[in-house]
């Protein structure tokens, strides 16, 4: 097993639950051994770093959440301070554009971006769960696995809320669309949910800068912009 | 600002992706980009059949209550009331209006009036078969730095970008995009360039733009400012000086930094925009509304954006004024309508660098916009160009019609009379459904493989370093 796979075996310790998403990511890994064959590249050259302006979107929203360990924090707790990308997710996820497909990037984010001491403690990675009944803390920790450890030089957050009316707002405040899956037959929640992706890239004033949908979440994208905001902050990188 | 409505949806239905979505990766299914006509890539698409159209009416005078609204009519084959109007939203005045644009959540329809300067902004989603006006944005200009005539609405991720037609100093045709936050606020107004890029110089004109995510291009064209859109087309057509003051330019840009990176010389108005989705493409297209010719802007060896005139449509010497296109989901044709002549033209696009006109039909005395459904199979026509620039009399017929199309002809399935129905100028539409949990927007089940692709494939890179 690669050190990659090695990394996302957390998940498969959900009890009864991690089975699809665990499934979901072995077979992006199927197509990534595809690719470490013939390297997919950007069909273009993207802006050199720290020569661009991302927009200021919005504020980011507010809300009140909940750590692994079960502790409630105001959201802005973890927007503010650092350059954040957030995403909604939940754990039980098997849309291969969708959390899975997060989880990927963020991972491969967390990764690089530790290669640069400089970098470290400057970057959050904010996962936020929008499943409140089954992702509790305790899930969200197993689902977190290392990537979530504590001292890591890019933290790496995972978060869910006490109930849905926690979440209601913080959804409503990103724009962040979800609808449950129902089956036609029997009008019962199918346990899962649609939604399209979409990534938040924050300043440390909490200002969205940057929105990646599935269709604009280039990993090479979000690390330029991630280091223009360091820049444009004031950070000197080499 | 926009009244939040509850994204977690309890009341829409959908069925569950799981382990056939993830087995989905490992299949991944010949690309299906597609393209519901001139959708935002990032706006969630109807890939089946769509229920209402939106069509963005002009107020007339003595025509009902003389006042600009939103129209909507019901398509849906199935419903008693297919084919028919079934709510009108007056929104008070006349604005000169034009275009609409779906937010990228699909939840907004976002119109403007090229004269008042005023931006509308429709909820679409609480209950889609009867709009609600949500908000009013009536300090456009005042916000934009001066800028007048909002035109296309084009929607980025939590964005819209807006194309100007003019300025507030001397309602000529210099002008800019101009980027409002999905809340309705101000966040960026990006002028369109005047000084020399790629050995062109620039005229500062703007009126449609397109993006293409995957190759972070997007291409704006131009048209021509208040004094000319606010003229009586008989008088303009007499005036030399005025005919002159028409955008000769398009620009591509880069389209995350907002900077233009080339200006390509494009005579006589290039209008609206479109890039072919088909998966390896890298061109876009436009019309040229004064001159009839067709423009491609494709990639060359070297990946450097050219500019290449492919085609011409009609006898340029009669100017037929061809206004709304409309690509296929493969790229492989392009209906193109000539205002003058009424006439809507089928363009094969197999080949974008040689296409050739295969079929017309005259759908009225006079023919604007065109829209197809994803499959290609509906075809919508409307009628009104610009209020002073309408046919007169008995040849100013205003409607919207649709058509089925089977590859070969053109059948009418139902036709609504404007005047006759008390509404007025039939102008820009917009399709939607009711229930929007299905739809994705375009590219993302291709594009998340090539991401996946992306980013295992760097990963792989740096474990095994």
């Amino acid at each position: 097993m690669t050190p990659l796979a090695t990394a996302l075996v957390g998940p498969a310790r959900l009890p009864d639950r991690g089975g699809v998403f665990l499934l979901a990511l072995a077979l992006l890994l199927h197509a990534g051994v595809a690719a470490a064959a013939a390297p997919a590249q950007l069909e273009f050259e993207p802006p050199a770093l720290g020569t661009y302006e991302l927009q200021r979107i919005m504020r980011a929203a507010d809300g009140r959440v909940l750590d692994t360990a079960g502790r409630t924090h105001g959201l802005s707790r973890f927007t503010g301070g650092k350059v954040t990308l957030l995403s909604f997710i939940y754990s039980s996820c098997a849309d291969p554009g969708g959390c899975p497909y997060a989880y990927m990037v963020f991972h491969q984010l967390q990764t690089r971006l530790e290669r640069n001491p400089r970098l470290a403690g400057l970057v959050r990675l904010v996962s936020l769960s929008f499943d409140p009944v089954r992702d509790t803390p305790e899930v969200l920790a197993l689902y977190a696995g290392d990537h979530a450890r504590a001292g890591r030089p890019v933290e790496w957050a995972f978060l869910t809320t006490g109930t849905v009316k926690d979440l209601l707002p913080i959804l409503d405040g990103f724009g962040q669309d979800v609808f449950l899956d129902i089956d036609p037959a029997s009008g019962e929640h199918l346990g899962t949910y649609s939604h399209v992706l979409k990534v938040f890239l924050i300043d440390r004033e909490r200002t969205v800068r940057e929105i990646y949908t599935t269709t604009y979440l280039m990993p090479e994208m979000v690390y330029n912009d991630i280091v223009t905001l360091l820049l444009e902050a004031g950070h000197k990188l080499e | 600002m926009i009244k939040n409505v509850t994204r977690f949806s309890l009341n829409h239905l959908a069925i569950a992706v799981t382990i056939a979505a993830a087995l989905g990766v490992a299949t991944l299914p010949a690309p299906t980009r597609a393209d519901e006509t001139s959708c935002s890539p990032f706006t969630p698409l109807i890939m089946g059949q769509e229920e209402f159209v939106y069509v963005w009416t002009l107020g007339v005078e003595g025509v009902g209550d003389g006042s600009d609204k939103l129209v909507t009519v019901d398509v849906n084959p199935k419903s008693k009331t297919y084919g028919k109007v079934i709510a009108s939203l007056s929104v008070g005045g006349r604005n000169e209006v034009h275009h609409v644009g779906l937010s990228d959540d699909r939840r907004y329809l976002w119109g403007g009036g090229l004269d008042s300067s005023k931006i509308f902004i429709f909820d679409i989603h609480s209950d889609p078969a009867k709009p609600k006006l949500a908000q009013v944005i009536d300090d456009f200009v005042e916000k934009s730095g001066g800028i007048v005539g909002p035109h296309t609405f084009y929607a980025v991720p939590g964005r819209m970008i807006i194309t100007g037609l003019s300025n507030d100093r001397d309602h000529g045709g210099a002008t800019a995009h101009v980027i409002y936050n999905n809340q309705g606020k101000h966040v960026k107004t990006v002028p369109i360039p005047t000084t020399e890029i790629g050995g062109v110089k620039g005229d500062g004109y703007n009126y449609d733009v397109a993006i293409n995510p995957m190759k972070n291009a997007m291409i704006s064209t131009g048209f021509t400012g208040w004094n000319n859109y606010m003229m009586d087309l008989g008088k303009l057509v007499k005036d030399g000086e005025a005919m002159k003051r028409f955008g000769n330019t398009s620009v591509m840009w880069d389209y995350k930094a907002m900077k233009p990176i080339k200006i390509f010389n494009t005579p006589g108005s290039p209008l609206e925009a479109r890039w072919s989705w088909k998966s390896g493409d890298n061109w876009a297209v436009t019309t040229a509304a004064l001159t009839s010719k067709i423009w491609v802007f494709k990639q060359d060896g070297k990946g450097e954006w050219q500019a290449r005139e492919v085609g011409t449509i009609g006898d340029p010497a009669k100017i037929p004024l061809p206004v709304d296109i409309s690509i296929t989901k493969d790229g492989k044709g392009l209906w193109i309508n000539t205002f003058m002549d009424g006439t809507t033209r089928y363009w094969d696009f197999s080949d974008p660098m040689k296409p050739s006109e295969v079929y017309t039909k005259k759908i009225g005395s006079q023919v604007n916009m065109v829209s197809q459904s994803y499959d290609g199979k509906r075809i919508y026509f409307t009628s009104s160009l610009l209020a002073n620039w309408d046919k007169k009399g008995a040849e100013d017929e205003q409607y919207l019609k649709m058509y089925h199309w089977d590859g070969k002809e053109l059948k009418e399935g139902f036709s609504i009379d404007f005047y006759k129905e008390k509404l007025g100028r039939a102008h820009h539409m917009k399709f939607q459904v009711r229930d929007m949990s299905k739809l994705r927007p375009l590219h993302t089940a291709n594009e998340a493989g090539d991401g996946i692709r992306v980013a295992f494939g760097e990963t792989a890179a740096q474990e095994a370093r």
